[in-house]
């Protein structure tokens, strides 16, 4: 007994005196062996502190063979060793401070530290701070990306004394920064804590917020007075800003008040008293609404086998005598103020960040519809002509380039090949449509709707029997894949950015060949007046063929681009085409300007009203759509509407 | 006497007649050889596949009074046909999972309350969206009668609202359809939210089962709704050529042909407009309030803007400004559908390829139809036409 106790004093006195004794590491760590060899989360912390203050330079080593598991113990005299290779017979063993071998031992008598899971997260955590002085520049980069990820109080000195000796710049700027964000997190010193939260002002990067988040976390406190020395974030009001329930639940769980007798509690207590088919003398059959049980249940109270309900008189009597409030969990209130007040300055950045994102996503949006509707205003504008097949000239283009990528496996080369190819499909098969059909049909512009119907489902299901129903892949090359990350908020893919440039070009081409070619002008006259301009010499016939042939060959540009970022399959196109004629319908018909503005209010509106309501976008297409019945209740010509003869009837 | 049976609109319309008789003769004959009542020569599935195709035959004539006569190319009438069905689906469902839930509860050591059962079908009902509140509109589904009355009520109101505003400022031809496409388009998308109250893309289902009458078997029922959608048809069509023999007919005629000379004789053009578009919606709607008991499910995807373009194909292979045609053209693409999607044609084997006509049968009928459009404006009810005619000029000669 006396023998035990003695032994647990040295025991202590040793640990508590590790560094005074400053010895070499087998000591330390003979001092501590069965903290070493039995590590646990709860005994690790003196260990570490014993070896850390020990500033012995094989510590580092040790700690990351202790991790990789490659300590060993001798059973006979407890001393400890690595081992590098435990296959080996017999097992050369390592001095942990020269690191030479300085023996061997078969296996049996040794015996390996196996630190667990936990244990060695700990000990990672630790290895940390020795690894922001490691020589290797990358090694110090992956030690501050480790704190970054998952920090404690102690990285903050460690972090504090290794700062100055940074020689690299960029990595001394990065150690700044999550200094001052561990400062916020686990200073003990308010001052210190507040001047980091202010220089933080404006700084929408996610891991400051992560950082100020926490310190403005409050929970629901309950008492009889007003405590003077909490933390109050806001007294909560019963019935307004808290409601009675909740507030009376908290009450309930604080054994404040007594329990409400629940719906389905009140139900068990009256099944549990069932006798005979008869509840306190009244008859289960006739407990089928609730005010005969309610009544039942009553009678069970008067008797004594259930405890009574709770009133709402005496809910509210239970609520006026205690105050509720919202207390920030933490306790300085200078602290709070300013972290409340940084993350103020933050969020309102934030929201303009984010509507600049909203801004970028509307826009691409709408290039996509301009894309998919400019087509359509050529043919619908010039001839008069509605082009339900539109979609189906989309879906060619998109079917196009995955052929072309089934032959061409560069998937740059492939694109190059793709876009001109899609349009020299998508104007034959337009003007083949226009020849064998549409012409007939002139001067019939609801028949040219059914018809053009008609092609539409037997393109698709010719495209179905062709390709299957599957959706069939159009990858983009490399150059294309990823996202322009401006910062945490505003970012926009790749992709995107180039179907609004593509966009924007056929924009200026179109503007060019309408307004300074010999085409564009003869297309003007038919569209304005075609009897004159046939007297003038126009084949309207001719121009007829033709620009509906353009529309469809950019119909199917316009599926090389869509079918990049979405899956092709027979369906493409028809997802479009809604969209596409209410663009045009918006926009104002028989004009590239108008095409445009209808595109951009499509589109923008579409992600401002996803904006409100983010998790729902069939809810936005909806609302947006009925904006756009009401829209051309009021203006039925469009945005950008024709004047004069030009304008027709 | 004689001369007021000539001025009534039925000696004008030979055809309403013969048509009813016609129906008659089709209803009764289905009904002896159905296996419910008949001798079971006809198949149960068959009999539906028919109740259903009368319905189709229904929404047509609204389609061509709408389309044929007035001149409205409406893409939104399978709106109404939907909205009208999700009225009675309405109550098909609530009633029956009620009936079950009470079922269940039989047991159980207490009576059930008003409030137990209603949380119970609510669960029931509103689980698969994660949902087992029973949303404000389901307020009627437990009343049989004031369900059917909002099968005309609601696509009636939605008709009015959306064709006044239509109307009134004077949206027509392509704009106005591609307009009432976009409300179609709208309503699908709004059904197709999980929180819209109708069980999102799930639909209503079970809608074959009608409550109470559990015990009856699909061979009975079937038959009752083959009868219920040919007396629809019938009085469908007897509406429908009433409307347009009298003045009223040829004021909505005069519109279709020249708008704007009618508004200078002195005529509310949109009265005229609004009223043709209110009653083929509700026309539509009750049409689809009989359909959907007999095809058992629902859902957002019927609505979708296709399935209005489909039924203006109908009305244009049969013969639009036709009654007549209407039903033609939708009885025989629908059947003729039916049976080319339905597996009982063989498939044709070209040794290096098989042609299946599940697969062919969208693009003959996409093609067939611009063929139509092309050489045949008419439509098969123009056949028709000139085959009677033909017979006429023969019988004055």
């Amino acid at each position: 007994m006396i023998r035990t106790f003695l032994f647990l004093v040295v025991y202590f006195v040793s640990v508590l005196s590790v560094s005074a004794q400053q010895n070499d590491l087998q000591s330390i760590l003979n001092q501590n062996s069965k903290a070493v060899e039995r590590a646990s989360r709860k005994t690790l912390q003196p260990v570490l502190k014993s070896l850390i203050d020990s500033k012995l330079k094989e510590v580092p080593i040790f700690l990351e063979k202790w991790r990789a598991k490659k300590v060993w113990i001798r059973k006979s005299d407890k001393q400890f060793f690595y081992i590098n290779n435990k296959n080996s017979t017999p097992i050369k063993l390592i001095d942990i401070s020269s690191g030479e071998i300085v023996g061997l031992e078969p296996k049996n008598k040794l015996k390996q530290l196996k630190p667990n899971s936990g244990v060695r997260s700990i000990i990672a955590s630790t290895l940390v701070q020795f690894q922001l002085i490691d020589i290797d520049k990358n090694r110090r980069l992956a030690a501050l990306k480790a704190i970054e990820r998952d920090a404690n109080s102690s990285h903050l000195n460690a972090l504090r004394a290794t700062i100055n000796k940074e020689p690299l710049p960029s990595i001394k700027a990065r150690m700044l920064r999550l200094e001052r964000l561990l400062t916020i997190r686990f200073d003990e010193n308010p001052t210190k804590r507040i001047k980091a939260i202010n220089g933080f002002a404006g700084d929408t990067n996610v891991d400051v917020r992560a950082a100020l988040n926490p310190i403005l976390q409050t929970k629901i406190a309950v008492s009889t007075i007003l405590p003077e020395d909490k933390n109050i974030a806001k007294i909560l009001k019963v019935g307004d800003s808290i409601s009675t329930q909740v507030a009376y639940d908290i009450l309930v769980k604080n054994k404040l008040a007594p329990a409400q007798i629940s719906i389905q509690e009140r139900d068990k207590s009256l099944i549990a008293n069932i006798k005979n088919s008869e509840i306190a003398g009244i008859k289960t059959s006739t407990l089928d609404n609730e005010q005969s049980r309610i009544i039942a249940y009553q009678t069970l109270v008067k008797i004594g086998a259930v405890p009574d309900f709770v009133t709402n008189e005496q809910r509210a009597k239970s609520l006026k005598e205690f105050v509720f409030f919202n207390q920030y969990i933490e306790t300085n209130k200078t602290v709070t103020t300013a972290a409340k007040k940084t993350l103020d300055t933050i969020n309102a950045r934030v929201k303009v960040f984010s509507f600049i994102d909203l801004g970028l996503d509307g826009l691409s949006l709408a290039s996509i519809y301009f894309l998919a509707a400019i087509g359509l205003a050529i043919t619908f504008g010039v001839m008069g002509v509605i082009n339900m097949a539109h979609g189906e000239f989309i879906m060619i283009g998109a079917y196009t380039g995955y052929v072309v990528q089934q032959f061409v496996p560069n998937y740059t080369a492939s694109i190059i090949i793709a876009l001109p190819l899609a349009f020299i499909v998508a104007f034959a098969a337009g003007v083949a449509l226009e020849r064998l059909v549409i012409r007939h049909l002139m001067h019939r512009p609801l028949e040219t709707l059914l018809a053009t119907f008609g092609i539409s489902i037997a393109l698709q299901q010719l495209a179905k029997n062709i390709f299957g129903t599957q959706a069939r892949p159009l990858t983009s090359p490399d150059w294309l894949g990823g996202s322009w990350v401006i910062n945490d908020i505003i970012s926009i893919s790749y992709i995107r950015v180039a179907i609004f440039f593509l966009a924007l070009a056929f924009l200026f081409l179109l503007l060019f060949i309408l307004k300074r070619t010999r085409l564009g002008l003869e297309v003007r006259a038919v569209t304005q007046n075609p009897r004159m301009a046939s007297s003038m010499g126009i084949n309207p016939d001719k121009i007829n063929m033709l620009t509906f042939g353009l529309g469809s060959g950019i119909a199917g540009i316009a599926g090389v681009a869509i079918g990049l970022f979405a899956q092709v399959t027979s369906e493409l196109g028809s997802g479009y085409i809604v969209q596409s004629f209410m663009t045009v319908v918006v926009g104002g018909v028989g004009n590239i300007w108008g095409t445009l503005a209808g595109a951009s209010m499509i589109g923008g509106l579409q992600k401002i009203i996803e904006w409100f309501n983010p998790s729902n976008t069939l809810a936005a297409q909806t609302y947006m759509i009925i904006f756009i019945i009401i829209f051309i209740q009021f203006k039925p010509k469009g945005i950008v509407a024709l004047k004069g003869r030009a304008a027709g009837d | 006497m004689k001369t007021a049976f000539k001025n009534s609109f039925i000696y004008k319309n030979p055809s309403v007649l013969i048509f009813l008789s016609a129906l008659a003769i089709l209803t009764i004959g289905m009904t002896i050889l159905s296996e419910g009542f008949g001798v079971g020569l006809v198949s149960t599935s068959f009999i539906k596949i028919l109740g259903k195709t009368l319905c189709f035959c229904l929404i047509a004539i609204a389609m061509d009074l709408v389309w044929g006569y007035c001149g409205i190319l409406s893409l939104g009438h399978f709106a109404f046909f939907g909205l009208g069905g999700y009225m009675v689906g309405m109550w098909l469902m609530f009633a029956r999972t009620k009936d079950i839930v009470i079922n269940s509860m039989v047991n159980a050591p207490l009576p059930p309350t008003p409030n137990e059962i209603r949380d119970a079908v609510g669960s029931q009902i509103f689980g698969v969206v994660g949902g087992s509140e029973i949303p404000m509109i389901w307020m009627f589904a437990d009343s049989l009668l004031i369900q059917l009355l909002l099968v005309i009520l609601v696509p009636g109101l939605l008709a009015f609202v959306f064709g006044y505003l239509a109307f009134r400022s004077r949206v027509t031809g392509v704009y106005l359809s591609i307009l009432t496409q976009a409300m179609t388009l709208a309503l699908s998308l709004y059904l197709f939210q999980n929180d819209s109250g109708l069980r999102g893309n799930n639909g209503l289902s079970g809608l074959q089962n009608i409550p109470g009458l559990t015990e009856v078997s699909q061979d009975i029922i079937s038959v009752w709704f083959l009868w219920a959608s040919a007396i629809a048809l019938g009085l469908g069509y007897i509406i429908a050529n009433w409307l347009i023999s009298g003045k009223f007919g040829s004021v909505v005629r005069a519109i279709r042909d020249d708008e704007t000379r009618v508004r200078y004789l002195g005529y509310t053009v949109e009265i005229y407009k609004l009223l043709v578009f209110v009653i083929t919606a509700i026309i539509a709607a009750i049409a689809g309030a009989l359909y959907y008991p007999q095809a058992g499910i629902i859902n957002p995807a019927e609505i979708a803007p296709i399935a209005s373009i489909y039924l203006a194909v109908w009305v244009a292979i049969g013969g639009r400004g036709r009654i007549y045609g209407a039903v033609i053209g939708a009885a025989s693409v629908t059947l003729i559908s039916s049976w080319f999607t339905g597996g009982q044609i063989p498939n044709i084997s070209l040794g290096f390829y098989t042609i299946k006509w599940i697969d062919w049968w969208l693009v003959i009928l996409g093609f067939g139809f611009v063929a139509i459009t092309l050489y045949a404006p008419s439509g098969l009810g123009g056949l028709f036409d000139r085959l009677v005619r033909k017979q006429v000029n023969e019988e004055s000669k």
